[in-house]
């Protein structure tokens, strides 16, 4: 989960990791009264969830009540890569003399943390990194370990921060790990650490990002305004809709609804599918062991896309249960009805037992397994992806 | 031979009296996994599957002589059921459940290494080496002893690759589940080469997918192996997921999409595969 810069903000003042004053606006007379507790010159910067708002146009400068006002009128029209500004954020400007960058994140191939650190900080980092690799410090740190001051003193000294300013610098650095393992962190980012004219650290901007799946330790966010999101980025309505159930679902721009098992062949069937020369509607995954109802819903969403024309589904039942499958499937054929072809395998755990519901409900109502063509363990998978793109063609566009 | 777990691993269950833990513990001493008990604190003393079930895994090892162990248990309780197995002296943990948080997976590995134990998963659909031993939830239908290794992250794809050496013929050593988390117990490397020292394994065939890190470490121990290894990749066609951030592109690099993996497993040394079908193909112009 990402946060926005004033909820990291929230995370760095509570880790006394130094930020400025500020104030969080939803509307541009928020902004105009925000100015007049200021009263100074300030920045106002569009709290979304992507970076380069810098680039769009997203930051601006005001020196007068009625001209942040105007600034943030056009800020609130924005749309930065499909994210819409719904909120800025005013703080004071600052004289920046200086831009560090701080960050820290999780070496996945070597199972570390690493503190990453550059005295060239800002939005080139990325290149800087690449292009001047001296330029960066990278210190890895096991999860079991702090850092240790002495370790924090010589990171500072070497990206550059000023002596009188080294311990704090040094503290800083400590403070942001304290708070990625406080928080279950996967990324947490203060770019830039600035150095201001007038001799002080500030971390300007905050980038965090949590790990999902333990926020269900971090219950005080909510306190620290720090609201649960799902995932970044825009959903279509049928995404929502996905989420909402619980499933992993995406929009794509073929015409084959993939009814997968899992994550793996929810991927895989999709290359399958281009492999054989057609498109698939969607990407979806049903989790480990999906209800019935689950299964149902995933049928739903296919249904009720008009983009699919035919569905490709796929159980191997493994801590999915085939009779479950059966069970969703057949949940789904007499609460809601199917109208388009649909090619299927079912094989794995359970697999008899699935088969079993299949053919008492098909010998109750042979219609209700008209469009079905239904195989098993016999039948390659490949076959089903093949044949799956055939119908597509079969029933056109 | 096999790798990991044979006939001889005695097995227990972290979870036994839970809901899956139940289900799978029958389904596995069904397929002859040797099982020898089961831990769930405060119900030490019952049975379960006919097996006692023990509050901590020290008493159980002590009572049983368990060597491997399978976590059937939400989530949030795997990082301590995981580092109690691991200090209690079993070499084997398969992770099953999903959604582990990634710091808790950072501190198990950290105990695994310090202790030799080797961990797969989370998210994992286990291990299976077929007429011997079934840890986690794979379905039998799928398997049949024979000569192929199979490694790969997601449970359906071990199930239809194995699906697919079976019915070509070639049956399969051992075939292991590295998972599905973000952060895994072990790496593919890891488990190539622990193929590589099995004399019965002609082939390995890998599967890993779009995102993070692990193909990209195989193909560091690839060149180095005798045992030739066949490679799919999944999402070559799925959209880009999104980036970490500054220092995730620092630490990682390019790594992560699909079509960079596969090229540079074949740089490797690897049999690019582009269905399952391709696999039995490859496997016959191998001469195996
Ligand atoms: C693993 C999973 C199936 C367990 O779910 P579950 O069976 O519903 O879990 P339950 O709550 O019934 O069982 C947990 C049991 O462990 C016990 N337990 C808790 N902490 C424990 C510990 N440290 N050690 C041992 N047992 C413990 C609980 O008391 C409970 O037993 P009880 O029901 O007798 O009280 C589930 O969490 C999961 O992750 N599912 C998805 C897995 C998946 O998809 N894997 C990938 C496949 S490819």
């Amino acid at each position: 989960m990402r946060l926005y810069e004033f909820e990291g903000k929230q995370l760095f003042k509570k880790f006394k990791i130094p930020v400025m004053e500020s104030r969080l606006a939803s509307n541009p007379d928020d902004v105009y009264n925000a100015f007049s507790e200021f009263n100074i010159p300030v920045v106002l910067k569009s709290q979304v969830l992507t970076g380069g708002r810098g680039k769009a146009g997203g930051i601006q400068f005001a020196e007068g009540a009625n001209e942040a006002r105007t600034k943030a009128t056009e800020l609130f029209k924005l749309t930065i890569k499909d994210f819409p500004v719904e909120k800025v954020l005013i703080e004071p400007k600052i004289e920046i003399k200086q831009e560090y960058y701080i960050g820290i994140t999780i070496d996945r191939a070597k199972y570390k943390l690493v503190v990453i650190a550059s005295g060239e900080g800002g939005v080139d980092i990325e290149e800087t990194a690449e292009k001047s690799p001296d330029k960066i410090v990278k210190f890895p740190i096991s999860i079991n370990e702090d850092l240790y001051t002495f370790d924090a003193l010589l990171i500072a000294k070497k990206i550059g921060i000023p002596q009188e300013l080294i311990k704090q610098g040094a503290s800083i650095i400590q403070n942001l790990l304290k708070m990625f393992k406080a928080y279950d962190a996967k990324l947490a980012e203060i770019n830039p650490l600035v150095l201001t004219s007038d001799g002080k650290l500030i971390a300007a901007d905050a980038r965090v990002s949590l790990d999902d799946d333990a926020t269900f330790r971090h219950k005080d966010l909510a306190e620290l305004n720090v609201e649960h999101r799902h995932e970044e980025g825009e959903m279509t309505e049928r995404e929502k809709q996905a989420t909402e159930w619980g499933i992993p679902y995406l929009d794509l721009d073929g015409n084959i609804g993939m009814f997968p098992g899992g994550a793996g062949f929810g991927i895989m069937g999709n290359d399958f599918i281009h492999h054989f020369g057609g498109k698939p509607a969607n990407f979806m995954d049903s989790g480990g062991g999906p209800s019935p109802e689950r299964i149902a819903n995933m049928l739903v969403l296919l249904e009720e896309n008009p983009n699919v024309k035919v569905i490709c589904g796929a159980r191997f039942g493994g801590i999915s249960r085939c009779d479950d499958f059966a069970k969703g499937v057949l949940m789904f054929l007499n609460n809601h009805g199917l109208t388009k072809p649909m090619v299927f395998r079912m094989t794995g755990n359970m697999w008899q037992e699935g088969v079993r519901l299949f053919e008492e409900a098909k010998a109750a109502d042979p219609d209700m397994f008209k469009q079905i063509e239904f195989h098993g363990i016999e039948t390659p998978i490949e076959e089903i992806t093949k044949r799956a793109v055939e119908i597509a063609q079969e029933v056109g566009t | 031979m096999a790798i990991l777990c044979d006939k001889n691993s005695k097995v227990m269950v972290q979870g036994i009296t839970g809901g899956a833990g139940k289900f799978h513990t029958e389904r596995m001493i069904g397929y002859g996994t040797n099982i020898v008990g089961g831990v769930t604190p405060g119900k030490g003393g019952q049975v379960v599957c006919e097996r006692p079930v023990f509050d901590t895994v020290a008493e159980c090892v002590k009572a049983t002589s368990a060597d491997v162990s399978v976590i059937f248990l939400p989530a949030q309780f795997v990082k301590e059921a995981a580092i109690e197995a691991i200090r209690s002296g079993i070499k084997f943990v398969v992770v099953i459940p999903e959604h582990i948080p990634i710091h808790d997976m950072l501190y198990v590995r950290e105990e695994a290494i310090k202790h030799g134990t080797t961990v797969i998963g989370g998210n994992t659909a286990g291990l299976i080496t077929p007429g011997e031993a079934n840890l986690g939830i794979m379905p039998d239908i799928a398997f049949q002893p024979g000569k192929v290794g199979t490694v790969s992250r997601s449970a359906s794809i071990t199930y239809y690759v194995a699906d697919t050496l079976t019915r070509t013929g070639y049956g399969e050593t051992s075939c292991i589940g590295l998972g599905g988390d973000p952060v895994l117990g072990s790496t593919f490397a890891e488990i190539l080469l622990k193929f590589e020292e099995d004399e019965k394994t002609k082939a390995v065939v890998m599967c890993g997918e779009i995102g993070g890190v692990y193909e990209e470490l195989a193909a560091e121990v690839i060149p180095s192996m005798k045992t030739p290894v066949l490679a799919m990749i999944g999402g070559v066609h799925a959209p880009m997921g999104k980036r970490m951030g500054h220092a995730g592109a620092i630490v990682e690099g390019k790594m992560g999409t699909a079509l960079d993996k596969l090229n540079m497993l074949d740089k490797a040394g690897a049999h690019p595969c582009k269905t399952f079908l391709d696999i039995p193909d490859t496997l016959k112009k191998l001469g195996i």
